[in-house]
């Protein structure tokens, strides 16, 4: 095996110059003021302050929180029932399916977007048919509504498929084992196949929960351009603000609120399994 | 051995065919607003000139400056007379020879003269791409203009046509605006007012739940989807000619009356050939194919005649011809006090919704 170890190294040069130097540029950027241009430090902790001592930045990140929560928990009971029955049928009809559930990811996410302002607009494919049926226009378009549909849409396959994932790796044996022992199939379920397929509902969490909670081109497209969440606010922060600083603030904040609702859900998952390990 | 040699002489003809095919054609790299240009402009320049042209488009003023400041190099930008003028102030672009432009005498004399030339008086550094005002577009059958009249941007605020209204996704107009109906300059310093504006703008979001978009505000009105709108006059006057029942107004107290220019960076790659775009984009038929599709107002005077005579494409629309000589309106000039409170206060005003 020692003579692979040198293969690292192109990873390792590779992440550096990807992850951790951005990183540290944002931790920079972050900590000090003045212009874009690393020239001098002006060290401060004024960008920080100018976030979390206003109320309507305060404001916003609690609705992209909300947002992110309601659009995780929406993807948790849609994906897990597919996941479940997908699982079900046999290797061929199971191909299939898959290919179904990620035959969308394949067109571009903007495209996609952009397609669903055209069937929520107000005179819109499904206003059109309420309209046939005699039901006034809905504001579907810039509403919580249609980002988290948005949200939903675009971000369900990665549930799916780390559930699905989960639940064929599964031995079914300890199924069997479980109802030759006399438990129910609704016992089976929830005493050997949810916590068994937990691993897989985590990382469809992680990868459902990041991305919406800093997405700000789906908020900008089905929410309209006053539809803020933390997301545009960065965008806005470095592309037409120009104040990259603040920017990166903002950027940090959110970074070390996310690596604390990810070690929450470590936390979680593992209680759960020692629960299980002692009740047994 | 003897097949890495052929290995390696393969990739040596791939990649001096690859230098030759990428370097037979000059390039030239322009850098402008989106929706704001007609779609046979570019072409038809790439086929007169033998030449190939890179397009890249922005949202605004602010990101293009964003961009250009963070390193993007481009041979042509048409940014707005404010821009122009901060972008005159640092150092960023060339002075321009309009000798070598044998089409410049046709540019309309009312651009060359104040308010609008503020941001370059002695024209020496932009050559100007398209002109106009903001104003407010109603549908006149369930706004009436008596009321738009007495009430300009004001009636932006009536909670009679509560999420009914777009409002356009720009702070710099958001906030003109908002300075009009106050009573105050576009340009102003003052620190009480930009808050009054301030305020203006956040009782504006809380009441009226407007729709706050950019280029869909064009399609929007056009389908009659809203009652009122702000829009920008060139884009007025697309919506006027699709949509007979839509209307176009200027506020009596004024308004922002605009200039946007084409100009050079000192950092352009393709100098000779940027003085050849801007000689073309102002020439009789490029900039007629131009107008007649963008709908903004021409800057080439036979131009303009040609469409507002009668019987021409924009004869009777009053959205076409932008104000001229009026004494309230402003153009916006370029104030570092002022942009900085903008952008800070801009972001507020939209979360406030």
């Amino acid at each position: 095996m020692k003579q692979f170890r040198k293969m690292v190294y192109p990873y390792l040069i590779w992440s550096t110059v990807m992850i951790a130097v951005p990183m540290l540029l944002i931790l920079l950027y972050a900590f000090t003021s003045e212009g874009n241009t690393v020239t001098r430090f002006l060290f401060s902790l004024k960008n920080f302050k100018r976030f979390l001592t206003d109320k309507t930045f305060l404001d916003v990140l609690l609705r992209s929180l909300r947002i992110a929560v309601e659009t995780t928990v929406i993807c948790v009971l849609l994906g897990y029932p597919t996941a479940y029955v997908i699982a079900k049928y046999t290797e061929k009809v199971k191909m299939r399916w898959v290919l179904i559930i990620t035959l969308p990811t394949w067109i571009n996410m903007l495209v996609r977007t952009y397609a669903w302002t055209g069937i929520l607009q107000e005179d819109g494919v499904i206003n059109s048919i309420l309209g046939a049926f005699g039901i006034r226009p809905v504001a579907f378009m810039y509403t919580d509504f249609a980002v988290i549909l948005g949200m939903v849409y675009n971000f369900l396959p990665f549930m799916v498929i780390q559930i699905y994932t989960s639940l064929t790796k599964m031995d079914y044996s300890l199924i069997e084992a479980a109802s030759d022992l006399g438990a129910n199939p609704r016992k089976c379920f929830t005493k050997v196949t949810l916590p068994l397929s937990m691993p897989g509902v985590i990382s469809g969490i992680t990868l459902v929960f990041l991305p919406s909670v800093s997405s700000f081109c789906i908020p900008r497209m089905l929410g309209g351009g006053s539809y803020v969440m933390v997301g545009t606010i960065i965008e806005s922060q470095f592309l037409t603000a120009g104040d990259w600083n603040f920017g990166s603030a903002i950027s940090l904040i959110m970074a070390i609120i996310i690596m604390i609702s990810m070690y929450i859900t470590r936390k979680v998952d593992k209680g759960e399994k020692m629960e299980g390990a002692t009740q047994s | 051995m003897k097949k890495k040699n052929i290995l390696i002489a393969a990739v040596m003809a791939l990649f001096v065919f690859c230098m030759a095919g990428c370097g037979s054609k000059e390039k030239l790299k322009i850098y402008l607003p989106g929706e704001y240009m007609s779609d046979d402009l570019i072409p038809n320049f790439e086929k007169k000139y033998n030449v190939k042209v890179d397009v890249e488009l922005f949202d605004s003023n602010e990101m293009m400056y964003t961009k250009v400041m963070a390193g993007g190099k481009y041979d042509v930008l048409i940014p707005s007379d404010y821009m122009i003028e901060r972008l005159i102030k640092e150092d960023y672009l060339q002075k321009l020879d309009t000798s070598k432009l044998t089409n410049y005498s046709k540019i309309v004399s009312d651009i060359k003269k104040a308010p609008y030339n503020g941001y370059d008086p002695e024209a020496a550094y932009s050559v100007p791409y398209f002109w106009g005002t903001v104003g407010i577009v109603y549908n006149s059958e369930t706004v009436p203009s008596a009321e738009v009249e007495g009430k300009g941007f004001g009636i932006m605020k009536d909670t009679k046509y509560a999420g009914k209204i777009y409002m356009y996704d720009s702070e710099r107009d958001s906030f003109m605006i908002a300075f009009k109906d106050l009573g105050y300059s576009m340009n102003t310093s003052d620190e009480n007012e930009i808050m009054a504006a301030y305020d203006w703008l956040v009782e504006l979001n809380t009441t009226m739940s407007p729709t706050t978009v950019t280029d869909e505000v064009i399609d929007g009105m056009a389908q009659g989807r809203k009652d009122l709108a702000i829009v920008y006059s060139g884009d007025a006057a697309y919506i006027l000619s699709e949509n007979e029942k839509m209307r176009y107004y200027t506020p009596s107290y004024g308004t922002n009356v605009w200039v946007d220019a084409m100009v050079i960076p000192q950092n352009a790659a393709n100098v000779d050939l940027a003085y050849k775009f801007i000689d073309y984009v102002i020439s009789y038929d490029a900039a007629m194919s131009n107008t007649e599709a963008v709908g903004y107002a021409s800057v080439n005077s036979d131009v303009l005649a040609e469409v507002t005579k009668e019987g021409g494409m924009y004869d009777g629309n009053e959205a076409y011809i932008p104000r001229t000589g009026y004494d309230k309106d402003e153009v916006f000039t370029d104030n570092e006090f002022l942009r900085k409170k903008l952008s800070e206060l801009w972001i507020k005003v939209k979360a406030s919704q």
